[in-house]
């Protein structure tokens, strides 16, 4: 919006002051037409590509995770001879849940052995399903397992901002009352604004009129325009039976000055963002079954435990060279190459590839990325606070989020994420132990609900960067890479092919990772059957 | 105020270390031991050694900019190191396990700070 023109009112006729900002937003109410129309911007393909006739030609996939999985599953329902070598023993790659005997041992670390209770877990690596991932969504239909919601935004949590100012800094307050209360504060000062005038320049009366109606509504504001507060953002004492509480008491709203002086309005705009609004999914049980779902379809193309040492090829087809779970060297040979290997780890492998195929691997940075999982005794969350799932917003970069768990309501134990770190802050949470790591979270839950600490009975926690196999949570493009670098690697290099999360602009999503798999096989299946 | 444990004290006369070369090494310890390990050996094959490094050792710049900006792995530390801290951090590196590099001061960190973007900037409550 121009705010020079809305500033001065002049040299632009009030009729098209307000067309001119129906022209800013232009593309994107054109894009949420589209959508309302079912063509939209969601998953740009909600289906795999429809394949047949591979011939038994050979492909060896490198890397079991869910692009890996995908090429694998597609191709050999096509037809196609797939091998597909993985390094750990299990499936899925990122797409890992810790649950009681996971085991797992960082680079330069101890080993951690995960000890929750039966039933719970922790999704360490991917943990939710944006409804619009429709890619995710066709696999976990596909392989019929069962989801559930995943709370990814709840009025009754806490934010906890310390790095704001004032009464409100500092402590836990619910995202309700600073959402209501940031919305009606703004709406009192704009409604009371355009009644003085302020926009008369501007706009014709009859725009004012609704602008205003408009305003009114959305901050709950009075007759005389002032906002006094909503039933919406809760009771002192909330209204129930006979006479106490009868009609109960209506809650008092923080002032406009405390509720902007706390920064807590900071986290309101992020769960609106495109790859966060509801609805969110969780496979129930833990989000490693989907990686299981494939498994069980085509575990016996796998060939696990088995490190890549280097790939070689030649107009005819690849040669992977590798090391198997006994220490044993062999040879795959294929026709083609599906490799979805992190970049991260793929940059130090022998790869035969071009030299600006090689450079573009060794231009994406990978993001440092800590989780903790934490296993209470008791969900006080629930019982205490009446908080069912959701984020509590914590504004110390060490910890950005404490995640209360979307399944296994009013049951006795649980277990919630105790931070989500990134970049130095995870180097630097990663540098600790497991048990000082496990400290670290206790003590900023402390801040938040009391005894926090003393519920803690279990903890798990990685740091993707030190995990081999993938070292990094996820792919980071610059915007020089994206344009130089990235469409490199979306062509193939010879007979081998790149998909992964890093081949999309979803990237650190699974969809990125199923979708860039989909387009890579359609490539390579137009290839070979034109040959 | 700071308090030093006696112990701490009795230690740092031992060894006559400048008190920069002990707060290098716990700065270190917070904020680069995790990838490039308390000994600066890194783990090959995922993150660089800094002992021995030519790059290290080398023109200050390099190093200087590398943990402002971040580069592949690495997070950029821009936001959460001040100049002093950067300075003695890479002091502490440039001089230890038989890095013979010249020490950095907060000046030449300030000098390169301006106008770098940040690789490794993400909103973290939008992750995924």
């Amino acid at each position: 919006m121009d705010r020079g023109l809305l500033a001065a009112g002049l040299g632009v006729s009030r009729r098209s002051f307000l067309e001119g900002l129906g022209g800013v937003g232009g593309s994107s109410l054109l894009l949420a037409g589209m959508s309302a129309l079912g063509f939209g911007i969601a998953s740009a393909q909600a289906a795999p590509p429809v394949l047949s006739g591979g011939g038994g030609k050979k492909v060896a996939v490198l890397g079991a995770g869910v692009a890996g999985l995908t090429a694998a599953y597609e191709l050999s329902r096509a037809g196609y001879d797939v091998t597909v070598i993985e390094a750990r023993d299990f499936a899925g790659g990122r797409c890992q849940t810790a649950r009681k005997g996971f085991k797992l041992t960082e680079l330069g670390g101890e080993t951690q052995v995960c000890d929750f209770d039966d039933g719970n877990y922790i999704n360490h690596g991917p943990w939710r399903i944006p409804y619009h991932h429709q890619s995710t969504l066709h696999y976990t239909k596909e392989f019929n397992i069962p989801l559930e919601v995943f709370v990814n935004d709840n009025d009754a949590s806490y934010l906890m901002f310390g790095r704001g100012t004032g009464p409100l800094a500092g402590k836990p307050i619910r995202k309700g009352h600073v959402a209501a209360d940031i919305r009606g504060g703004a709406a009192e000062i704009l409604a009371k604004s355009i009644k003085q005038g302020a926009l008369d320049q501007q706009m014709t009366a009859e725009d004012r009129e609704q602008f205003l109606a408009y305003v009114v509504q959305e901050g709950y504001l009075t007759k005389d325009l002032a906002y006094k507060g909503t039933e919406g953002r809760g009771f002192d004492l909330p209204p129930g039976p006979l006479m106490n509480p009868g009609p109960g008491k209506p809650s008092t709203p923080n002032s406009f000055t405390d509720v902007l002086h706390s920064g807590a309005w900071r986290t309101l705009a992020s769960v609106s963002s495109w790859e966060q609004q509801r609805t969110m999914f969780q496979p129930v049980g833990g989000m490693d079954r989907i990686a299981k779902g494939f498994e069980g379809a085509i575990g016996q193309l796998i060939k696990y435990s088995t490190q890549v040492k280097s790939l070689k090829q030649n107009p005819k087809g690849v040669e992977i060279a590798f090391v198997d779970g006994d220490g044993k060297a062999g040879t795959l040979k294929a026709d083609y190459c599906i490799c979805t290997i992190p970049l991260s780890v793929l940059r130090q492998l022998d790869v035969q590839v071009s030299k600006p195929f090689k450079e573009a691997i060794g231009a994406v940075s990978y993001a440092l990325v800590g989780k903790i999982g934490l296993q209470m005794k008791r969900r006080f969350w629930e019982e205490d606070h009446h908080i069912y799932g959701g984020h509590v917003y914590f504004d110390d970069p060490e910890i950005n989020s404490m995640t209360l768990p979307s399944t296994g309501f009013q049951g006795r134990k649980g277990v919630l994420l105790g931070y989500y770190n990134f970049g130095a802050q995870a180097a630097k949470v990663s540098a600790l132990s497991p048990a000082e790591r496990r400290a670290l979270a206790g003590r900023a839950g402390d801040r938040v609900f009391p005894g926090y600490s003393d519920n803690i009975d279990s903890a798990f926690s990685a740091s993707w960067h030190l995990i081999e196999h993938n070292l990094g949570g996820w792919a980071q493009w610059s915007d020089e890479a994206r344009a130089s670098a990235y469409p490199i690697l979306c062509e193939p290099d010879g007979r081998l092919y790149l998909a992964g999360e890093h081949m999309s602009y979803m990237t650190g999503w699974q969809a990125g990772g199923i979708e860039s798999a989909w387009q890579q096989i359609a490539k390579l299946h137009a290839r070979a059957h034109a040959a | 105020m700071r308090v030093v444990p006696v112990l701490a004290l009795v230690a740092a006369s031992l060894c006559a270390k400048p008190a920069a070369a002990a707060d290098g090494a716990s700065l270190y310890k917070d904020n680069c031991a995790a990838c490039h390990r308390p000994t600066g050996q890194g783990i090959p094959g995922a993150f660089p050694a800094l002992a021995g490094s030519k790059f290290v050792q080398g023109d200050a710049k390099e190093p200087i900019g590398r943990v402002l900006h971040g580069r592949g792995g690495m997070p950029s530390f821009q936001d959460e190191l001040t100049d002093l801290q950067i300075a003695t951090i890479l002091s502490y590196v440039r001089v230890s396990w038989g890095n013979k590099g010249k020490p950095i001061n907060p000046t030449q960190v300030t000098a390169l700070r301006g106008g770098g973007k940040r690789e490794n900037a993400k909103a973290v409550l939008q992750a995924h």
